[in-house]
């Protein structure tokens, strides 16, 4: 009997040796498995499209860069784009600062509507605005037609008010929210010492502002560039980097212009991207405690008060005006041309089949999505090794990334063996996974800092294992940021088009290819109508989003401040 | 001038406000007269903030009368106050310096460069802050920043200095020292100032005159030895200092000598009183734990000696604190400079005197 026990203490210690091992370890080995994912999914088809641009059959070459800058149509194309981003950032920045300061620091009565208003972009898809703006001033247009304009909405200033009122909520709330954690008692002492409102707005408000403000128009910046719906469908002749990328692709099949002007694209992106997370970290103004002090509304001054409500009353008009006339072509045969009430739009069988599929996709997506984002924001937030920062940024990145860029990424990275993936609908969905991850990262991490790391310790302490842990003490509190991360993937996914519109496989259409489609084939009717369907969707993913909100206390629409964008 | 005396420099004539039907300040009349400082005190919640944001203009308010020196400034939005508040965060511009927050107002009323820049150093010089001008606001400790604030606020010589809750944030030595500046500070400028605080030592060290707030409501006005000596009702005495507490009831009212009986839980006592008693009335006897006398030994002669057994001793090194059981009811006693009088242990059997100068309130 010794001599068994003997024997098998050297074996029972192998295997305990294993079991402490891969606890002590896991978090190292997660970390390891999730990292390999992103640089397969995020990192490697950046990786194609960068290799693609500089590869010819012998060897390196940058002729195809030359001739981008040669060529006067894509050196036209990027001056365009840049042109567009820098009107649309100085435009939003402005309309968002106006329709802010009056819902902070305006009229209470005012407040709750103007900020109704100014959010509502966000329940559509960005191209809903190209959509209305057709129905309005294009060809057939109603304005177009009932006062004889000369003017085509198609071309440089068609796509700009589209962008600025697909964008205005990103600048509004972003402004809103240094506004509000802006110490009234601020703009009080300077009103007390005597200065008017005009003037502090000019000395006070927008100097501490400056770095949020600053923020906004990056990313504003950033994503108008990148957005691809409206430039494609109201660009016309005027060439933009993102629509022409896909007519390169898709149109003459020239992968390696294509790939030149993702890259062109990627740069002042990825410049940005640096910029705002150093501004980030970049000094704040704080000011020390004291209670903080609601803001009463102040009588504001004629002078600041009409100009402000002018700006803001005419981009919120036309907000409601695109959302109506969209609303209502998708009940009518062709607004402006027949105007007869139908429902085939509604009940077209293609668009209602598109919509089933990109609930599919969307589906997997956020599942995939929240359960990775969740362990991302684990590892990062918990472990305690070199290269964690990098993988919080290439994590982040996706967003950052220009959707058409990863599309063609994909496109390049997973035609081939080992990882054949398109054609699928697997590509649509990873695709989606990886670019919006960012958004359950953020609600991962900022749940995360939530929680005490003594819990965890605590548990740990009482002979709980990592995987324990982890089961009984992280994933329970981290349900609410799972869920979240699950919603908003799906809500980004179904609606995002930049991307897939280069992955779709014939006869497995995505809502969002199809209305585009549609948008350009002149079907507005079956355009306007699987818009509002996802608009439809979108609010109900932001009910369910509200209730979450107010079941568990954890603040998800103040995480997605952040992280919109 | 002595006319200029007589005219109080700020009035408040019966100031309500409600914030949805919160009724936040329930008619607040007040005269404070040029030069003077005075105090408001009372709990979180009373409507101090409320009241100061009131003068300054930030805060509109539903009937009342606002008088800036003779005139009703309730119509005037801040910029055209000649009131400067000093709110509790001291509200300093991050993104300025030290010298350009204080000329903030300066450049506002265009004043000469030259004379801007004179002014900043003499009040630099005022607030004990040469040559921090140049200085950003983050770089500063919270005691020069709340004299950054003080300076600032007094650039343009305001008519009324509003300061709500000044040394709030700052430590418990520092407020100290920065109360006696702030005094100093006031009483050479003559400048009418009107001071928040939550802090009744604050309160009764610094003040002219205090007024006591309950629930947006004036519960006493008067000076500090008023305050703390003759507190109109239980409320202010108890918010100020600790206090003991006795019911009783009128016995007896002698004119001649000048003084009353009361029986009370501990035994009857003899009072010196302040006001017309009759028999019957049921008082209150208001009685600081630092006039009671504390004694071994029976004193040879006097009235209100009880005897009593110390239940907990506490000392504190100025002071000693007692609990004392008296009759089945618990005094607070303060012996000051306890060397003298030795240290009672706990369970030891004491008499207590009880003077005759107390403050007795009538019950209603
Ligand atoms: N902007 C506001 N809206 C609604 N109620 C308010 C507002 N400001 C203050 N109140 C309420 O008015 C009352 C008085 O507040 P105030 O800030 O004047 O009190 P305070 O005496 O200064 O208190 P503290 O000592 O805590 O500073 C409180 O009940 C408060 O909740
Ligand atoms: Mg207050």
């Amino acid at each position: 009997m010794a001599k068994a026990e003997i024997l098998s203490i050297p074996q029972r210690n192998l295997w305990e040796k294993i079991k402490t091992f891969i606890n002590a370890e896991l978090i190292h080995i997660l970390a390891a498995i999730l990292f390999l994912l992103l640089a397969i999914f995020l990192l490697y088809p950046i990786l194609a499209v960068l290799i693609k641009s500089i590869k010819s059959p012998d060897g390196l070459t940058l002729s195809y860069y030359a001739k981008f800058f040669v060529k006067g149509y894509y050196f036209q194309s990027l001056l365009n784009t840049l042109m567009l981003g820098f009107i649309n950032t100085v435009v939003c920045l402005t309309v968002g600062f106006c329709m802010a300061y009056l819902t902070t620091r305006g009229p209470l009565s005012l407040r709750k509507p103007l900020k109704f208003i100014a959010m509502m972009p966000l329940i559509a898809p960005p191209y809903l605005f190209a959509i209305s703006l057709i129905i309005l001033f294009g060809r057939n247009g109603i304005l177009t037609m009932a006062l004889g304009l000369k003017w085509s909405i198609y071309g440089f200033s068609g796509v700009v008010i589209a962008q600025t009122l697909a964008f205005i909520p990103l600048a509004y709330l972003m402004i809103e929210n240094t506004l509000m954690s802006l110490n009234p008692n601020l703009e009080e002492s300077a009103y007390d010492l005597g200065a008017s409102e005009t003037r502090i707005i000019r000395t006070i408000t927008i100097p501490l502002l400056a770095p949020g403000i600053l923020k906004a128009g990056l990313l504003v910046f950033v994503m108008t560039i990148a957005e691809f719906g409206n430039a494609a469908i109201l660009g016309g002749r005027t060439p933009f980097l993102a629509p022409d990328t896909y007519q390169m692709i898709i149109g003459e099949a020239d992968f390696e212009m294509g790939s030149v002007l993702s890259v062109i694209l990627i740069i002042p992106c990825i410049i940005i991207f640096f910029l705002h997370s150093y501004l980030l970290t970049g000094k704040k103004f704080t000011t020390i405690g004291g209670k903080p002090v609601a803001s009463e509304p102040r009588k504001m001054t004629p002078l600041v008060k009409i100009p402000f409500l002018i700006i803001s009353c005419l981009a919120g008009l036309v907000i409601l005006i695109s959302f109506g006339v969209v609303f209502i072509s998708s009940f009518t045969r062709l607004l402006g041309v027949k105007n007869e009430i139908v429902f085939s739009h509604i009940l077209n069988f293609d668009s209602n089949r598109a919509i089933y599929n990109s609930i599919q996709v969307s589906l997997i997506a956020a599942f995939i999505g929240a359960i990775i984002g969740t362990l991302l924001a684990y590892v990062i937030v918990r472990g305690k090794f070199f290269g964690r920062t990098f993988i919080e940024m290439v994590s982040l990145s996706g967003f950052a990334l220009p959707g058409t860029v990863i599309g063609i990424g994909y496109l390049l990275a997973f035609n081939t063996p080992p990882i054949k993936l398109t054609g699928g609908i697997m590509i649509l969905a990873l695709n989606c996974v990886f670019r919006f991850l960012a958004v359950g990262v953020e609600a991962g991490i900022s749940k995360l800092h939530q929680i005490n790391i003594e819990i965890e310790e605590a548990s740990a302490d009482l002979g709980a294992n990592f995987m324990t842990t982890f089961y009984k003490i992280v994933l329970p509190i981290m349900f609410p940021a799972f869920i979240a991360g699950f919603i908003y993937t799906f809500m980004t996914a179904i609606v995002s088009l930049s991307a897939v519109v280069f992955l779709v496989s014939p006869g497995f259409e995505l809502a969002a290819v199809k209305i585009f489609d549609a948008a350009a084939y002149g079907e507005i009717g079956i355009a306007s109508a699987t818009t509002m369907k996802l608009v439809v969707i979108v609010i109900f993913c932001m009910v369910i989003l509200n209730y979450i909100t107010k079941k568990t206390g954890f603040d998800v629409s103040q995480k997605k401040r952040s992280v919109t964008v | 001038m002595s006319s200029n005396q007589s005219i109080p420099m700020l009035m408040l004539n019966d100031i309500h406000k409600f914030y949805d039907r919160l009724e936040v300040l329930k008619g607040i009349s007040l005269d404070v007269t040029k030069g003077e400082l005075v105090t408001f005190v009372g709990p979180s919640g009373c409507g101090k903030t409320t009241l100061l944001r009131v003068i300054g203009g930030f805060t509109p308010f539903d009937s009342g009368e606002v008088i800036l020196d003779g005139q009703r400034i309730d119509h005037l939005p801040p910029n055209l106050r000649d009131t400067r508040i000093c709110f509790q965060n001291y509200a300093l511009f991050p993104h300025m310096t030290v010298a350009e927050n204080i000329s903030y107002g300066l450049k506002i009323k265009k004043w000469k460069k030259n004379k801007i820049q004179e002014r900043v150093e003499e009040l630099l010089r005022l607030v004990k802050l040469e040559g921090l001008g140049g200085r950003m606001i983050d770089k500063l400790s919270g005691g020069q920043q709340q004299r950054v604030a003080v300076a600032r606020a007094l650039s343009l010589e305001p008519k009324v200095l509003l300061l709500d809750e000044p040394l709030s944030n700052l430590d418990a030595n520092l407020r100290l020292t920065m109360r006696g500046e702030i005094r100093k500070l006031q009483e050479r400028l003559k400048i009418t100032t009107i001071f928040v605080t939550h802090d009744q030592f604050e309160a009764m060290s610094i003040s002219d005159r205090i007024v006591v707030m309950k629930e947006g409501v004036i519960q006493q006005i008067g000076s500090p030895i008023e305050i703390y000596e003759r507190p109109e009702n239980e409320f202010i005495a108890s918010f100020v200092g600790y206090v003991n507490f006795l019911d009783g009831v009128v016995e007896r009212v002698d004119l001649r000598p000048d003084m009353a009986t009361v029986s009370t839980p501990v035994g009857e006592i003899n009072f010196v009183p302040e006001r017309n008693f009759n028999v019957g009335d049921k008082v209150k006897l208001v009685i600081r734990p630092e006039t009671i006398n504390m004694s071994r030994s029976e004193p040879a002669n006097g009235d209100n000696i009880l005897q009593g057994e110390v239940e907990i001793g506490m000392y504190v090194g100025s002071l000693a604190k007692y609990t004392v059981q008296v009759k089945g009811e618990r005094m607070i006693i303060d012996q000051t400079n306890p060397r003298e009088t030795g240290i009672f242990k706990e369970n030891e059997k004491i008499y207590l005197t009880i003077p005759k100068n107390i403050h007795v309130l009538r019950k209603n």
